[in-house]
């Protein structure tokens, strides 16, 4: 076997792997996101589908598959058709440079590979905040292709979100490449390790704790998540930009935002709390004697961060009304941005002063 | 323009507090506690209805039906009443004297459009003979918008299974009440 044929193979898996993950996480979400508004509006949720529900993902993916597969009679076919596929690729090709586990290189077959790590390229994270802009076009095309006037005022307002908030996601994670002085997100993550005060939600010399919660509610809005659901507002909209979507195509842009979701968990793991580190030094396994599968506990690490953030979007879709769009943009612009561009000023400054 | 709170009301802090509160979203955060404190303390209000059903009272205005006397002989006198009571229209009686009693009328046909009942229980006040009753069904989605045209025999049957106790016959109740070509052991003949 030649080296090529054998890292071609490693990544192969290693993609499968994640997706089948990421698809997993998003069956999971459906269900939980559901039982968890239930849960907390006094509801119990789906109960209908195997012991308390637990099957209802299958079922919902039975149904959307086997339903009828409309495109109205106004539509432009080519950009109807391709407007989901736009929405789903960009959130699920994010993953390709998400550190999952510990960046450390293992032999397989002669050649080292870095297993928890799809590909681990020095621009990580400029790669996927280039990839999650083409999203939106995804959800603009789609309102605009519809030929329907609720899915067009969707998709506007979508790409009237998106300009306020990706770039307000874009500056909040700037304090953050100042401080670990890389784009890379395995080189980051791995400069937070040894204990929560190293993460870059606390870390010495500029903690970003400002910068932190820019980019949750940045993050919020990017995912098209209540309060800031605007493009969906299925009490003003019908339902957004997606009201003439039907079957398989309706359900790559549901994939599409619980994906995204997913992705910015991921990332704000990553860049502000530490990624896969444990909030303590080096991990317990490690200190027990089992150095081999310490990855394990940096992977459970990463997990829990994730799964507690995707249910912070839960736990405030469950508290929050929805925000006027003129809010939207005035908060978007005149509060974050000032924010964002604050934290950058004072975390260089305070890298200047303290690193030398 | 001052400041100064002139009406009662939730005390005013300083506008250094409600700047501090305002950025750290303190009310979101009130609103995300709350939400929690549901979580930790859940309690579900919600029944599993089809396989658990509430108790209904017992003035629940549900399915109309029309009702029997205890000899199986139809209530409704065919009087049209609830049919000048419905405000929208439900009801259509078309009426007919009883075969060999001149006196005595009965409905002949008796249709209800039940997609437009409001269930205000009107023609159930109007009827002077209680022939109509208000049952504890409302279970009765269907497919078929026709299939809630109801006629006579289905609304005998409706009320055939919710009202199993049925009445006596009216002048069985009310001996005193003067009821024609009604034979009354009690109240001597008409002499010819
Ligand atoms: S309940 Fe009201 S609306 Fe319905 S038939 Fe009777 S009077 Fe008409
Ligand atoms: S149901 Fe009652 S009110 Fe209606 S026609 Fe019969 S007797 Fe009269």
């Amino acid at each position: 076997m030649t080296e090529l044929s054998v890292r071609l193979a490693v990544s192969l898996a290693q993609i499968a792997a994640v997706m089948g993950v990421v698809m997993l996480t998003v069956m999971i979400l459906t269900l939980a996101e559901r039982k968890v508004l239930g849960w907390m509006q006094d509801r119990m949720g789906p109960m209908e589908v195997g012991p308390y529900g637990v099957l209802q993902p299958i079922a919902d993916g039975l149904k959307l598959f086997f339903k009828e597969d409309i495109v109205p009679a106004g539509a432009n076919k080519f950009m109807f058709t391709l407007a989901p596929i736009l929405a789903m690729v960009p959130a699920l090709i994010g993953f390709a440079v998400i550190p999952f586990g510990p960046g450390q290189t293992f032999e397989f077959f002669g050649i080292s590979v870095k297993p928890f790590v799809i590909s681990d390229i020095n621009i990580g994270i400029l790669y996927i905040l280039a990839f999650t802009s083409i999203g939106a076009y995804g959800i603009i095309l789609g309102g605009w292709a519809s030929n329907s006037k609720y899915s067009l005022l969707g998709g506007l307002r979508s790409a009237a979100q998106v300009i306020s908030y990706e770039l307000n996601v874009g500056l909040a994670i700037v304090g953050v490449l100042i401080l670990a002085g890389s784009l890379s997100l395995v080189k980051i993550a791995e400069a937070q390790s040894g204990g929560f005060w190293h993460w870059y939600v606390f870390a010495f010399p500029a903690p970003q704790i400002f910068a932190f919660v820019v980019y949750v509610i940045s993050a919020v809005a990017e995912t098209n998540r209540v309060p800031f659901d605007l493009p969906e507002a299925e009490s003003e909209l019908v339902a957004g930009f997606f009201t003439e979507y039907s079957g398989m195509r309706f359900a790559f842009f549901f994939i599409a935002e619980y994906a995204n979701m997913v992705l910015v968990s991921c990332i704000a793991a990553v860049m502000f709390l530490g990624g896969w580190n444990a909030p303590y030094p080096g991990t317990i396994l490690a200190q027990v004697g089992l150095p081999q599968v310490a990855w394990a506990e940096n992977i459970a690490w990463f997990t829990v961060k994730t799964y507690a953030f995707l249910f912070l979007f839960f736990w405030l879709r469950a508290t929050l009304p929805r925000l006027r769009y003129d809010q939207l943009m005035k908060f978007g612009w005149k509060v974050m941005l000032p924010i964002a561009l604050a934290n950058i000023v004072v975390t260089s400054i305070a890298v200047y002063f303290f690193r030398g | 323009m001052s400041t100064a709170p002139t009406q009662p009301g939730p005390k005013r802090h300083s506008r250094l507090v409600e700047w501090l509160k305002t950025i750290v979203f303190y009310e979101i955060l009130v609103g995300m506690k709350a939400t929690m404190s549901h979580l930790l303390r859940y309690r579900p209000i919600t029944v599993q209805y089809p396989h658990e059903k509430r108790a209904l009272p017992d003035n629940y205005r549900g399915m109309l039906a029309l009702l029997r006397y205890d000899d199986g002989t139809e209530k409704c006198v065919g009087c049209d009443l609830c049919e000048a009571a419905c405000p929208s229209r439900v009801i259509r009686v078309v009426s007919a004297e009883v075969p060999g009693e001149p006196t005595k009328r009965y409905s002949k046909e008796y249709y209800m459009d039940m997609t437009r009942c409001l269930f205000c229980g009107m023609c159930v006040e109007a009827c002077p003979v209680d022939a109509l009753g208000m049952t504890q069904e409302f279970e009765w989605a269907v497919y078929d918008k026709r299939q809630l045209y109801l006629n006579k025999q289905q609304l005998l049957a409706i009320g055939d299974r919710s009202f199993p106790v049925r009445e006596k016959r009216l002048e069985l109740q009310h001996r005193n009440v003067a009821f024609f070509n009604v034979s009354f052991s009690h109240v001597p003949q008409k002499p010819n």
